[in-house]
């Protein structure tokens, strides 16, 4: 038993020497942000995969585990999560992570999201009055909340205050040229139809008319009826279609063949080991895909 | 007429108020012309106010270059408003101000949370069971079965609106979280749960209070809405109790700081729940028995006697679980527990019209395990979505078993012969499991499968001799079986509508076939689901 109670502690104190702050991401592009920012004070976790969809996940009893040891989790916030993190976080018994304490932090908290103030009525689907959370697709957005995240992280770390905040910088600096570079590129783009409302921010950003979302409303899956409409209404007009890679391909696919578009689908999401350089790959697959 | 003149009168006030206030179109354009000069005014101050700022600032950078120096000293102490001594973590912080106002949006739109799931069946028998031969005992009161569990959360034939289940969320303040969960059915409301957590206690701790759910075992804690079939197993319903392991009482429960999910807990409770914990207290029996008497008048006579069954006060059932989980990667998740608990009351009695009564009076205890497995591939709405998961306890009670008779009005004595009175120990050993798995085989839609089974071990012994004589092995009762069938159609996550059908094969020789349908809806902010 003494030995038992000696190999815990032995593997609890192992595990608080490996890193400064131990950051717990919910998805992969907040992982990154977190690496990116954090740089080698932190240790990142990432909650959920990439190919996964972030509002349909569950609580999964590892994800507790995470959590339990975390010193900050790092959330997209806006209610993306709100299907499974709570219970997570409820289930991790670390009151330093739960809402509202220094140990959470939430991207959506820190930038303008668009979307806003909707009727929170289901009857319209799985709305999110808080705004639409795909903050993550707008580079420039994503920066801002890196700085936010230098500042809490210096909170936990103060001594690598500066590293933080130059991280945060550099990324920030990043980000505006690659959007400006991107914006000249895709200037007089026809326009895209997306699934979700998800990459309207870098449409947004970028200046690109979305057309249509083939969800009839968030969340619910298009009839043939919806996608009958969505031909008569785009027919003779020009553009592409865009989904991630895990929103389902037939009704985009049925778009793209009785319209005459290109149709792609594409991560949303980086891996989850993945630098800053994946993540404006990965954004930028999708300005070459908007490109008129 | 009066409501005419109110409005006229009304419209004759605001019509002079607008004719005395309305201004000439040269005083309008005057007083526009006046705004407009004062606006260039204060322009003109605040961009030479601007200017003299940015100068200085450009002189103090200057003038002193290292002026960043005592900031990061101040990022190195601490900062914000005083600590709270009983908080580990700082729950307030600076204001982060970068766009966006700062809230976070998590946990904050609606406090309390609120949620309301309704839930109704239609069924149809073939038979009108009772409980599986063995487990009508500790059913209720001993030996009145109860039927098809037609109270509680059991399924009536017809239709059935089971409940309204209304449930209040929330944090109390920085240091606890309450719950409150109320079952509102056709006829009464019933409190399901109430209870509070802790929230900001160290080192992975929890302590739960209140009435709640115990945390043994895996479907113990969830309610009807979080259940793969229309009924619950048979498992939680006869070992337990219709409303499961559902104790006022307190829970401590420790999550190990380990890579892989490691809980523990224990509980300390009331005891009432019927199956474990069954308990009747000291009382007096009552019986009124009218009889002819002279003329054939009706004589009432009433009979009352003491119980005189054990009266512990509560906590009289302890209980304790550990959960186990190795981390599978994203498509897969798995739990493993095992638990057990001691009630130190369990109780049951039958009252005779012959006048007499039937005790049992004693302790019971349980062990169990759970397993639960969980693939998901992250399929449209459930599609290729797998869970499988099967449970098993084993209970003994304990028990002094009395067969008394009223002798007179107020005494109750031991049937038998003086020398060898009815009044036995008896131990009942019996157990119950059930294996389920439930698949989504195309977006929204599932299926599954679940197989119960009771009484694999049925039986009870008598340590003491009986009045006949006999000894040991008193009954040895077989095991019950009930296959269910069920598909699931669920439009989005908050609406399912279910069918089921279920063979019960009882050991008794009796047999039959059930057919339910049921729809479960949640309205509000319905919280995030635990595993």
């Amino acid at each position: 038993m003494q030995r038992l109670i000696l190999a815990v502690v032995l593997i609890a104190a192992s595990v608080t020497a490996l890193a400064e702050v131990r950051v717990v991401a919910t998805v992969p592009n907040m992982g990154m942000l977190a690496r990116t920012i954090g740089a080698d004070a932190v240790d990142v976790t990432v909650l959920a995969p990439p190919d996964r969809d972030a509002h349909y996940l569950e609580a999964r009893p590892s994800m507790m585990a995470a959590l339990r040891r975390a010193d900050l989790l790092v959330a997209v916030g806006a209610e993306l999560e709100v299907g499974w993190l709570p219970a997570a976080q409820r289930g991790a018994h670390n009151p330093e992570i739960r809402v509202g304490r220094q140990g959470y932090f939430e991207g959506a908290a820190h930038v303008d999201l668009i979307d806003v103030g909707g009727p929170a009525d289901r009857a319209l689907g799985d709305v999110h009055p808080a705004g639409n959370p795909h903050f993550y697709f707008d580079p420039n957005r994503l920066a801002t909340v890196g700085f936010a995240l230098a500042d809490r992280l210096s909170d936990l770390a103060p001594e690598h205050a500066d590293t933080f905040q130059a991280n945060a910088e550099a990324f920030a600096e990043r980000a505006q040229a690659q959007v400006q570079r991107w914006q000249e590129q895709v200037a007089g783009g026809s326009g895209v139809v997306l699934y979700h409302k998800d990459a309207n921010y870098l449409a947004g950003v970028l200046d690109v008319p979305v057309l249509a979302y083939i969800e009839p409303l968030p969340g619910i899956p298009p009839t043939a009826r919806h996608l009958r409409e969505l031909v008569q209404s785009l027919q003779g007009q020009d553009g592409t279609i865009l989904a991630t890679d895990f929103q389902p391909a037939q009704g985009a696919e049925f778009l793209a063949a009785q319209l005459g578009w290109s149709q792609q689908r594409l991560a949303s999401q980086v891996a989850i080991d993945a630098t800053a350089d994946d993540y404006f790959a990965l954004i930028g697959r999708w300005v070459e895909a908007m490109l008129p | 007429m009066k409501k005419c003149a109110l409005a006229a009168l009304a419209l004759a006030v605001a019509a002079t108020g607008a004719m005395a206030s309305e201004p000439t179109l040269e005083e309008l354009m005057r007083k526009i012309e006046a705004l407009e000069q004062r606006d260039q005014e204060r322009q003109a101050r605040i961009d030479r106010l601007e200017a003299e700022l940015s100068a200085r600032a450009d002189r103090e950078v200057e003038e002193q270059p290292e002026a960043a120096a005592p900031r990061r000293a101040e990022r190195m102490a601490p900062r914000g408003p005083q600590r709270d001594p009983l908080d580990p973590a700082p729950a307030r912080l600076r204001a982060h101000q970068f766009g966006g106002d700062g809230a976070v949006t998590s946990g904050t739109a609606f406090n309390p949370a609120i949620s309301v799931i309704l839930d109704a069946t239609y069924a149809n028998f073939t038979d009108d069971l009772d409980e599986p031969p063995g487990f009508d005992f500790g059913h209720g009161h001993g030996g009145h079965s109860h039927g098809n569990g037609g109270h509680g959360h059991g399924v009536e034939e017809g239709f059935n609106l089971r409940e309204a289940e209304l449930t209040f969320t929330g944090s109390v303040d920085p240091y606890f979280d309450m719950m409150v969960m109320a079952s509102i059915s056709e006829s009464d409301i019933e409190l399901e749960e109430a209870y509070i957590t802790t929230s900001s206690l160290p080192s992975g701790l929890q302590i739960k209070a209140g009435k709640f759910l115990s945390d043994v075992g895996y479907i113990n804690k969830q309610h009807i809405h979080d259940w793969l079939f229309v009924d619950q197993p048979w498992m939680r319903e006869l070992m337990f109790g219709d409303e499961g392991l559902n104790e006022v009482g307190v829970q401590l429960s420790w999550l190990a700081p380990l890579p892989t999910y490691t809980r523990f807990g224990f509980e300390v409770l009331e005891g009432t729940s019927p199956g474990v914990a069954a308990f009747e207290g000291d009382g007096r029996h009552e019986m009124v028995t009218i009889l002819p008497g002279d003329n054939n008048q009706p004589i009432r006579n009433r009979w009352r006697a003491d119980k005189n069954l054990n009266d512990k006060d509560g906590p009289r059932l302890f209980t304790g679980f550990v959960k186990w989980a190795p981390d599978l990667g994203f498509d897969h998740a798995m739990q493993l527990g095992a638990f057990g608990g001691y009630s130190r009351v369990w109780q049951n009695e039958t009252g005779h019209s012959s006048g007499r009564l039937e005790t049992w009076d004693g302790d019971s205890r349980f062990v169990g395990a759970d397993l639960v497995y969980k693939y998901g591939r992250g399929g449209l709405m459930g599609h290729g979505n797998f869970v499988f998961q099967a449970e098993y306890v084993h209970r003994e009670l304990d028990v002094e078993y009395r067969s008394r008779q009223f002798t007179d009005f107020s005494t109750l004595e031991l049937t038998g012969p003086a020398s060898d009175p009815d009044r036995r120990d008896q131990t009942w050993r019996q157990d119950a499991f059930y294996a389920q798995g439930v698949y989504g085989f195309a977006p929204r839609w599932n299926a599954g499968l679940r197989v119960d089974g009771v009484g694999l071990t049925n039986r009870a012994y008598d340590d003491g001799r009986d009045s006949m004589g006999r000894r040991g092995m008193r009954d040895d009762l077989g095991a019950s079986w009930r296959y269910s069938l069920q598909t699931t159609f669920a439009p989005t996550e908050f609406s399912r509508l279910r069918a089921q059908l279920s063979y019960l094969d009882f050991d008794d020789g009796h047999d039959g076939w059930q057919f339910l349908l049921q729809y479960n809806m949640s309205l509000g902010v319905h919280g995030a689901h635990a595993f």
